[in-house]
């Protein structure tokens, strides 16, 4: 028995690590990466299966699948309220923001599925990788969120005076025009670090999933199963920080103009 | 000792550099997640009312975690 587990383990000759996607086949020069091919299958899934849920939804309540995706729309929305303040505000800004935190749960989670990572293989490389575990497609993710969140400060509040949130005091005073500038270069370093975080996230999650299978050799369902448990764990709350983070930069690029309204809102609410 | 300096001289300074990074890059998440979890206990402990932004602490230790995984990913990167 022991022959035979060191024999696997010998004839595997190390962890699969794969930290960037591979390239399948191009088209017109254009590389097609396994994450990508994985991404269109994904995306194709979760659009169908978003859809057929909601021509189910009313105003009963919902079972099953349907009433998972209430749960978290209903949940992100409610983050939303108290992080921009008025209810009224978080139902318009909510679509963009439920549909990133379905996106990008749903596709860790698709990712976990069997057959997706190291099982499936052409030649040297694997057919199907999780999209989240590309940087390119989490840099993609970040650059349209904050784009989305830049869009919408400059139309709350117009563009000089979004601009000039940046330099807070005189602007006789250099440290303020430096300051300023270092605040519009971390909006760019945001871009990054949300990218990162998600992007490693699920590469290391694949990382520790494949070198547990590997320790386990024959038993390798037994010994990475708990990490693939944690991984689905992993996979719903970085959907929620990236959520929560983009959340947060919104409510701090809109809220400067739109105190005066505040108020209104306040009425409203208490005389609803 | 001419074998030990003969085995030294084969020494694969790789495994070495992996150790004190790992080491070293993964200290400063770990206090720093301690921290937070000692100060989110501390809150709870004087004011149990707290205990509901447990949504905003999750954020922030996702927020020092990424320091703990660039050092994870940078492993595969030293050959």
């Amino acid at each position: 028995m022991l022959n035979l587990i060191t024999k696997f383990s010998a004839e595997a000759g190390g962890p699969a690590v794969h930290i960037t996607p591979a390239e399948l086949f191009q088209i017109n020069g254009i590389p097609i990466t396994n994450s990508m091919v994985y991404g269109w299958i994904s995306s194709l899934v979760i659009i169908i299966l978003l859809i057929s849920i909601v021509r189910k939804m009313g105003i009963k309540p919902s079972k099953g699948l349907a009433q998972f995706i209430e749960i978290g729309s209903d949940f992100i929305t409610n983050q939303m309220t108290s992080s921009l303040g008025s209810r009224k505000k978080a139902l318009y800004y909510a679509p963009y923001f439920v549909t990133f935190f379905f996106f990008i749960m749903l596709s860790n989670w698709l990712g976990l599925l069997p057959g997706v990572g190291e099982a499936l293989k052409i030649g040297e490389n694997p057919i199907f990788r999780p999209f989240t575990a590309d940087l390119n497609g989490t840099l993609a993710a970040a650059t349209i969120i904050m784009i989305f969140v830049q869009f919408f400060a400059i139309k709350e509040s117009g563009l000089i005076k979004h601009i000039s949130h940046y330099f807070n005091g005189s602007l006789k005073n250099p440290l303020t025009i430096f300051l300023g500038i270092f605040e519009m270069f971390s909006e760019l370093i945001r871009v990054f670090s949300l990218a990162l975080r998600l992007f490693l996230n699920v590469t290391i999650g694949e990382v520790i999933i494949s070198v547990f299978s590997y320790l386990g050799s024959v038993v390798a369902p037994l010994t990475s199963l708990p990490f693939v448990l944690l991984e689905l764990a992993v996979g719903a709350l970085q959907a929620y920080i990236f959520v929560m983070l983009s959340m947060t930069y919104l409510s701090v690029a809109i809220k400067h103009g739109a105190e005066h309204e505040a108020h209104d809102h306040d009425v409203e609410e208490a005389t609803a | 000792m001419l074998t030990l300096f003969a085995e030294a001289a084969t020494l694969d300074l790789t495994v070495l550099a992996k150790g004190i990074m790992m080491g070293f890059g993964m200290l400063g998440p770990a206090i720093g997640i301690g921290m937070i979890g000692a100060a989110f206990m501390n809150a709870v402990g004087r004011n149990p009312e707290s205990s509901k932004s447990l949504g905003q602490i999750l954020v922030i230790i996702g927020i020092i975690e990424l320091m703990a995984l660039l050092v994870f990913a940078s492993l595969f990167i030293i050959k």
